[in-house]
């Protein structure tokens, strides 16, 4: 410890990926060790990579996932608190209160508590056989459920949905995925692009039942999950229910504190993630920046290298972007959006190259000035990175080329 | 030589007869044509934009071994004596024949809608069925109603939005066109329509005229003094039914465009070629052309091109090549481009870089330059983008350079530059280089280029080393 320096301490409640960025990126930062880190966790692990979960049950175990490696964990400055959830906050004592009971005192509070699973309220959404996807806790209870050759539905079409659907294939049981919207993937797609992913997926196994919403659950005579009713009339037989049908911010640490909610939901801060108390930060999932949350990782690491830029008192990047590029490859399929999607004012060209249902590739054209604004990109297309470092310039003359190689 | 008889003397006859004069035919030529249709030759119609180079088509008799005989109606053919009977003013007369080349033209199908026929048979007072875009329909009254989904109905509207006075376009479809050009394409061209002063009320089926109106399902009625019918067109078989030949939907030709009568040919819209009647004139040019050469001896075979559309009117330039469906054929790359606020639209199917199917409206350049590629079977140049936006020529893309800065790992913001950076001071694996810059320790959905590149960068450091050494 340097001389002179007075050590405050750090409380940062939520170990998810964001968090763990947090504090991996403060003490890299922090090279005079200003700051004591506590880490006060719902979950019963370290940090892991919870985009890469499925993995979980494709033969990956849960050091394979974990973020905190020996040097993170054997750190002097700090303490991991887990199975540890924070149940009140008193800003004026500047102390935390956790569901042991056990108080912390903090010079610095960030909160980085994330999402949970939004279930919608059906009627029978809480029968035993109903599972959601998020935690290794959630994917230990689904792995212990799961009856190979049996089939089970999965309640929402997105991007958790698919990756859901996958572990009950990977199970060994026939999922069914039932989503609202007309196509698959509704937020980062248009319907050629998730047409390509359809018929990919419905090749892997996978029923999908677009345009329809979930009615109810059926219970059977044992008082679990027997059956799935849909709006359309539609009876599918169910063992079990997986509901990824959104998240939702895990903002509830706000009412308890006294802190303004975002008009959607999610805590209240500004571009640099502050809240209106100077002593309290919130990033990741769980923050409303400027009123809108963000469910993707790369905003989050954002929001955490902005902060831990200004408890070490270095010059922080506001949180301007609302860039939602996504790359994924889902169920061996490559998804790409990136760019502007939907331009705020008036109409945009838009050209699409694709071959059938193997490939597809979306663009967006600005109407005055011919540049590429964004695209979608589905199924064996070019390089990612190579389309997208055309965004904002005029499209080359082997543009088709390099989106369908 | 043999002597040659053509039935009609419509554009088909017309053509046929300037390409045997081309290919240097000596013979004798006998044209039976009804008044009808020389009259509607002769009219110079407001709106006949695909009307052909005609001009030189029409001073026929100019030639001594052709006979013309406007006034003539044929009743009946006689294969077995290789003779046509006809009624020329008013007086029967038998034209024998050594080959017997029948031209007739489709007539215009009436719909099934209660007032368009009087008792008598003739259409009612305000009523018109013009047939083919040639033809000037007797306009009379302020108000007009155009009925009918095809290319006539299109082109006739267009042409009488100019003037003064009201112009509906009624169609059941749910826009006119929609089977030729989809959903999308078609919407534009309404659009367009409207904007030229049409008034256009798509699918609504009509059900009954009455004097100076028009009644369509839903229960509006129409101001109509003028009621043009674009309602389709049938082919007129009757003489080769009557014949003996071999008719189904139309008179059924081989490749030589031989009837099932060795010494009958049939061209037009009324012959039947491979279960297709090619209706259009580019197809009776094609035939007309073919059936020259093999009367003059050549070696000639009938290839029909796939079916295309080009509607060229004041309102609105589009093209059509193949139908809907071949849009969609298995095993073609697919090119679309909507852009709404301009009224520009393509659709194109390519199978090894050539033309399939295409439906194109609002871009003439591209229309014309892949129409043509289409006529030759030529491929298209390979920058499809700059061919249809009209882009002047341009760069391809310099990836080396242009994507040094670009983030490769979006998480974690890591671009080219900073993994070769970090590969240059000795991460020299995948996991190196994560533990390095981060990349990969996001989504993962980087993996696979960081993967290419650092197995790119390793290659080409064994190559200089092996360059060295």
């Amino acid at each position: 410890m340097g001389e002179g320096i007075v050590t405050r301490t750090l409380l940062v409640i939520g170990h998810g990926m964001v968090g763990h960025r947090l504090v991996d990126q403060l003490r890299a930062l922090d090279t005079d060790h200003a700051w004591r880190i506590v880490i006060a966790a719902e979950e019963h692990y370290p940090a892991y990579d919870r985009v890469g979960l499925s993995s979980y049950l494709d033969g990956k175990s849960k050091s394979d996932l974990t973020l905190a490696g020996a040097g993170f964990l054997t750190d002097p400055r700090m303490d991991l608190l887990l199975g540890c959830p924070v149940v009140s906050v008193d800003r004026t004592a500047r102390t935390a209160q956790t569901a042991h009971g056990d108080r912390i005192s903090y010079d610095a509070l960030v909160l980085a508590t994330g999402s949970r699973p939004f279930v919608p309220p059906v009627p029978g959404h809480d029968l035993t056989g109903c599972f959601v996807y998020r935690t290794f806790d959630d994917l230990d209870a689904l792995r212990a459920a799961a009856r190979p050759g049996r089939p089970g539905v999965v309640v929402g079409g997105g991007l958790l949905g698919l990756e859901a659907a996958n572990a009950l294939r990977l199970l060994g049981m026939r999922p069914h995925v039932v989503e609202t919207a007309p196509h698959l993937m509704p937020t980062q797609l248009d319907s050629g692009a998730a047409h390509v992913l359809d018929r990919h997926v419905t090749e892997l196994g996978l029923r999908v039942h677009c345009g329809t919403a979930t009615a109810s659950i059926d219970a059977g005579a044992n008082g679990e999950v027997r059956a799935v009713t849909l709006s359309d009339g539609t009876v599918l037989e169910a063992d079990l229910v997986v509901f990824s049908a959104g998240i939702r911010p895990r903002d509830e640490l706000a009412d308890a504190m006294g802190l303004e909610r975002g008009e959607r939901g999610g805590i209240a801060v500004d571009d640099l993630c502050r809240t209106a108390d100077e002593r309290v930060w919130a990033i990741g999932e769980c923050a409303a920046v400027n009123g809108r949350c963000y469910g993707l990782v790369a905003p989050g690491y954002r929001m955490a290298e902005s902060v831990a830029h200004q408890l070490t008192g270095q010059k922080p990047e506001p949180f301007t972007s609302t860039d939602t590029s996504t790359t994924l490859k889902l169920l061996g399929v490559k998804i790409a959006a990136f760019g502007a999607l939907r331009p705020d004012h008036g109409h945009a060209v838009e050209v699409v190259f694709a071959e059938g249902t193997d490939r597809y590739a979306k663009i967006l054209l600005s109407e005055d000035s011919g540049d590429l604004l964004g695209g979608i990109l589905a199924g064996d297309t070019g390089s990612w990175t190579a389309i997208r470092s055309l965004v904002g310039h005029r499209p080359p003359a082997d543009l088709e080329q390099l989106l369908l190689p | 030589m043999s002597d040659i008889l053509i039935v009609g003397n419509g554009l088909a006859a017309q053509r046929l007869v300037e390409r045997m004069r081309h290919h240097g035919y000596a013979g004798t030529l006998t044209v039976l044509g009804s008044e009808l249709e020389t009259s509607c030759r002769q009219s110079a119609s407001p709106f006949s934009t695909v009307t052909p180079h005609a001009s030189d088509t029409l001073g026929l008799s100019s030639l001594p071994t052709i006979h013309i005989h406007v006034a003539s109606t044929v009743t009946s053919i006689d294969p077995e004596h290789r003779r046509v009977l006809a009624q020329v003013s008013g007086a029967e007369a038998a034209y024998s024949y050594d080959t017997l080349v029948l031209t007739p033209e489709t007539r215009p199908l009436i719909p099934d809608i209660p007032g368009l026929v009087s008792a008598e048979g003739h259409l009612t007072e305000g009523v018109v069925a013009p047939g083919t875009a040639a033809t000037l329909p007797r306009i009379t009254g302020n108000a007009v109603v155009v009925l009918g989904e095809g290319p006539l109905a299109v082109e006739t509207a267009s042409a009488l939005a100019a003037r003064r006075g009201e112009t509906t376009l009624v169609c059941a479809t749910p826009q006119p066109l929609s089977t030729h050009l989809g959903e999308t394409c078609s919407g534009m061209l309404s659009e367009q329509l409207e904007q030229a002063g049409v008034t256009v009320i798509a699918g609504k089926p009509a059900v009954r005229r009455l004097p100076g109106s028009l009644c369509l399902e839903d229960g509006t009625t129409l101001p109509a003094d003028t009621l043009i019918l674009c309602t389709g067109a049938a082919p007129d078989t009757r003489l080769a039914r009557e014949a003996g030949l071999d008719v189904r939907n139309g008179i059924v030709v081989n490749d030589q465009l031989r009837t099932s009568d060795p010494r009958i040919h049939a061209i037009g819209d009324c012959a039947e070629h491979d279960g297709q009647v090619m209706a259009g004139l580019s197809a009776t040019w094609e035939q007309a052309e073919t059936l020259a050469e093999i009367l003059t001896g050549r070696a000639a075979d009938y290839r029909p091109r796939p079916a295309s559309l080009r509607l060229r009117t004041a309102v609105a330039d589009v093209s059509a090549i193949g139908s809907l469906a071949d849009l969609h054929q298995p095993g073609t790359r697919l090119i679309s481009l909507t852009d709404r606020a301009n009224r520009r639209y393509a659709r194109l199917a390519l199978r090894d870089e050539r033309v399939v199917a295409a439906v194109l409206l609002g871009l003439p350049q591209a229309i014309a330059t892949i129409g043509l590629l289409h006529r030759r079977m030529e491929r298209l140049p390979s920058d499809r983008l700059g061919l249809l936006l009209e882009l002047p020529p341009r760069p391809a893309s310099d990836n080396a350079a242009a994507d040094e800065k670009t983030p490769i790992c979006l998480c974690n913001n890591v671009s080219k530059q900073t993994l070769l950076h970090a590969w240059q001071a000795g991460s020299l694996t995948v996991t190196a280089l994560a533990e390095a810059t981060r990349a990969t320790t996001g989504c993962g959905g980087c993996s696979q280029s960081v993967e290419e590149l650092c197995g790119l960068w390793t290659r080409e450091t064994r190559y200089e080393w092996e360059k060295a050494s």
